[in-house]
């Protein structure tokens, strides 16, 4: 498993992926706290007002990159799949099935390799972000005062684990997307489609069932329970859960199918 | 008129109640091997997709330390049957042992192994050195110690010929320079067993020559080599030992020499005069010989005249000819060309491989057969009659 762990490192870390995906989620980030500020003295998207009190806050270093929390989480979940199911398409798999044929083995270093990596995309857009917030707080009236003190930072500590945890959570719907589809498009345009508009319609349709969708939940924990009435807790139980369920799935399939690709 | 070259083993015991159609042609030249004495054992191996059968009924025995081609023509069950071996791939009946482990257990042998399966595939965005690394890491080579894993990466390189081109991206290297990577990956663990398949295919004829004597070099070290190909001439030139199946059933296995050997050697004569054509078959005919007249362009070195000559073709083996020729002076004729000709494997292959069923059924009626024109020379049918002595 450490030997798959390191390996999985190889593809992840050539250049042009990694500054890609890095860009990517710096972009997202960037996005994120710049309209979060903007939007001092506005409505938010749930017609709530943001107002720079509220930004002033010890939870408000955070607000801007889990604004888009929901874009990390597509970034994780595409490059799980991207790289699962891009071992299918190329027939990589193969080789290195031959090299560590302990399947379990092998995919278990893959998904911990990918969910490191994650969490290292997770912490570069959060970084961003940090730095931007205190370079725009002045220039709407926020105070950074509450920030830098002890509450502040547990707030920091905290959101980025649940903003860790949530991406984990898109990361696994990808890996079985890419364990089950075996292509990266098939397996990104499926797992994308069944977390933004079929579980957002569902969610919209019949409210209550935010409650149990995966992705409604992997949101909740990524901005830390802020959004529905339902207890955190229950959120992250049942998160873990289903993203639990999810990897064991892909490992079962994994480990039972014929490679012929 | 019959054969009667009695040194034709083939025609010697022939059983033409074993050679319907449908049963598994086996012929197995290293049936005496003890399972501890053989790379791959195999005893029933088969897999279905649905109604297909890709392979069927697999009695594989490729003794240690063998150079064995595996050949077969497209879909013959070859990358299937390898992908088995390679526990990629579940059989659905049978069983097996590499290198003395169960291949249901494939994480017991694969250390020892190395292979390349149906083309190199990489990783198109990364060199062809960060892709023999990743490998390595995987096989745990050189363990936490960059430099022995690098050291060992430069060496396969090397061995190949790619240490040129080694750090530009898989994806820009040519249709060879990424064979060559794949032979590289295979022998990146330092194997015990090479598993190749189609290992030559795009290679330019240098790099043909190149592998072939970097394969009789590694087998001459120990290594067992199990490789498939097309390209039949090659597998005739550094292959001790063959495999060949058909529609997933086995055809032969056993030594190269003794497949051709069995295979029925043959006399060509043109005689000077057309008109004599006739005489000298009943001549030779008379003499117990097989012979076919055959109305053909006759061989290109002899055909200073151009147009279609008789070419007269006695089943004989190669020491007769000088009696033959003797035998046509005494009568008067004056042969024009004599040589003797023995099938090589490409056209073994292709005469069982192609022919199998149409020339079961015809060598059954090798009796009546009219001394016409025949166009491909009929040899003898592979069956399971025509065990090749046990040895290795
Ligand atoms: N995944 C699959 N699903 C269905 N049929 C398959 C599958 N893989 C192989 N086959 C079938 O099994 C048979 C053997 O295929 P295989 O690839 O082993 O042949 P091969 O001897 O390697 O041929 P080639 O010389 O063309 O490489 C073919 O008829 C093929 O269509
Ligand atoms: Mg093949």
């Amino acid at each position: 498993m450490i030997a798959a762990f390191r390996a999985e490192w190889v593809p992840l870390l050539r250049p042009r992926f990694l500054l890609g995906t890095l860009g990517a989620v710096v972009a997202c980030a960037l996005l994120g706290t710049v309209l979060t500020f903007f939007s001092v003295g506005h409505r938010d998207f749930d017609g709530d007002p943001v107002t720079a009190a509220a930004l002033s806050r010890p939870d408000g270093l955070l607000q801007g990159v889990q604004a888009v929390s929901i874009l990390l989480g597509v970034v994780a979940l595409s490059v799980v799949a991207a790289s699962l199911a891009g071992d299918h398409s190329h027939g990589t798999l193969r080789n290195q099935l031959v090299a560590r044929p302990h399947r379990a083995r092998l995919l278990a270093g893959k998904l911990l390799a990918l969910a490191a990596f994650v969490v290292l995309i997770v912490a570069a857009a959060t970084a961003v972000s940090v730095g931007l917030s205190f370079l725009l707080a002045p220039t709407r009236g926020v105070s950074t005062a509450a920030w830098s003190s002890g509450a502040g930072l547990v707030e920091l500590g905290t959101g980025f684990v649940n903003l860790c945890l949530g991406s984990l959570g898109y990361a696994a719907i990808g890996a079985l997307a890419a364990i089950l589809l075996r292509g990266p498009a098939a397996a990104i345009a499926v797992a994308l489609a069944y977390a933004l508009p079929v579980e957002m319609l569902i969610a919209r349709i019949y409210r209550p069932a935010r409650s149990w969708l995966p992705v409604q939940l992997m949101q909740e924990i990524a901005t830390g329970g802020a959004a529905d009435p339902m207890p955190y807790a229950d959120a992250l139980l049942r998160g873990v859960v289903y993203a639990g369920v999810m990897v064991l799935l892909a490992l079962m399939v994994f480990r039972r199918r014929d490679m012929t690709a | 008129m019959t054969s009667g070259s009695a040194t034709d083993p083939a025609h010697a015991n022939h059983d033409p109640a074993h050679g319907t159609a449908a049963s598994p042609t086996v012929m197995d030249g290293t049936a005496g091997l003890a399972r501890a004495d053989t790379a791959i054992w195999t005893r029933g191996l088969t897999k279905r997709y649905g109604a297909r059968r890709a392979v069927d009924h697999l009695d594989l025995q490729v003794p240690r330390g063998a150079l064995s081609g595996f050949v077969g023509p497209n879909g013959a069950g070859k990358s299937t049957t390898l992908r088995m071996l390679l526990g990629l791939i579940r059989p659905s009946a049978g069983h097996g042992h590499v290198l003395g482990e169960p291949i249901t257990e494939p994480d017991r042998y694969l250390h020892r192994v190395g292979a390349m399966i149906e083309g190199p595939t990489f990783h198109p965005g990364l060199s062809g050195r960060r892709n023999l690394d990743q490998l390595a890491i995987l096989r745990g080579i050189g363990g936490w110690q960059r430099a022995l894993r690098q050291r060992r990466v430069e060496e396969v390189l090397g061995q190949v010929g790619l240490g040129e081109r080694a750090d530009d991206r898989f994806s820009t290297y040519s249709l060879g320079m990424k064979q060559r990577l794949g032979i590289a990956a295979a022998l990146l663990p330092d194997p015990c067993l090479l598993i190749l398949d189609e290992p030559t295919n795009g290679l330019d004829p240098a790099g043909i020559r190149e592998i072939r004597a970097l394969l009789g070099q590694l087998a001459g070290g120990g290594m067992t080599v199990f490789v498939s190909s097309h390209l039949l001439t090659e597998v005739e030139q550094i292959c001790d030992h063959l495999v060949m199946i058909n529609g997933g059933r086995m055809l032969f296995q056993g030594h190269v020499t003794d497949l051709l050997a069995a295979e029925d050697p043959r006399i060509v004569m043109i005689p000077e005069h057309d008109a004599d054509a006739r005489r000298l078959a009943g001549l030779l005919g008379d003499e117990g010989l097989r012979v076919e007249i055959d109305l053909r362009n006759g061989p290109p070195d002899a055909s200073a005249t151009r147009g279609r000559r008789p070419v007269v073709t006695a089943h004989a083996p190669e020491g007769l000819a000088a009696h033959l020729n003797r035998l046509a002076m005494r009568a008067g004729i004056t042969l024009r060309s004599l040589r003797t000709h023995r099938p090589n494997l490409e056209e073994t292959f292709l005469r069982v491989t192609g022919e199998i069923d149409g020339d079961l059924v015809r060598t059954a009626q090798a009796g009546q057969e009219p001394d016409g024109s025949v166009p491909p020379p009929v040899g003898a049918g592979l069956d399971p009659a025509h065990s090749r002595g046990g040895a290795t």
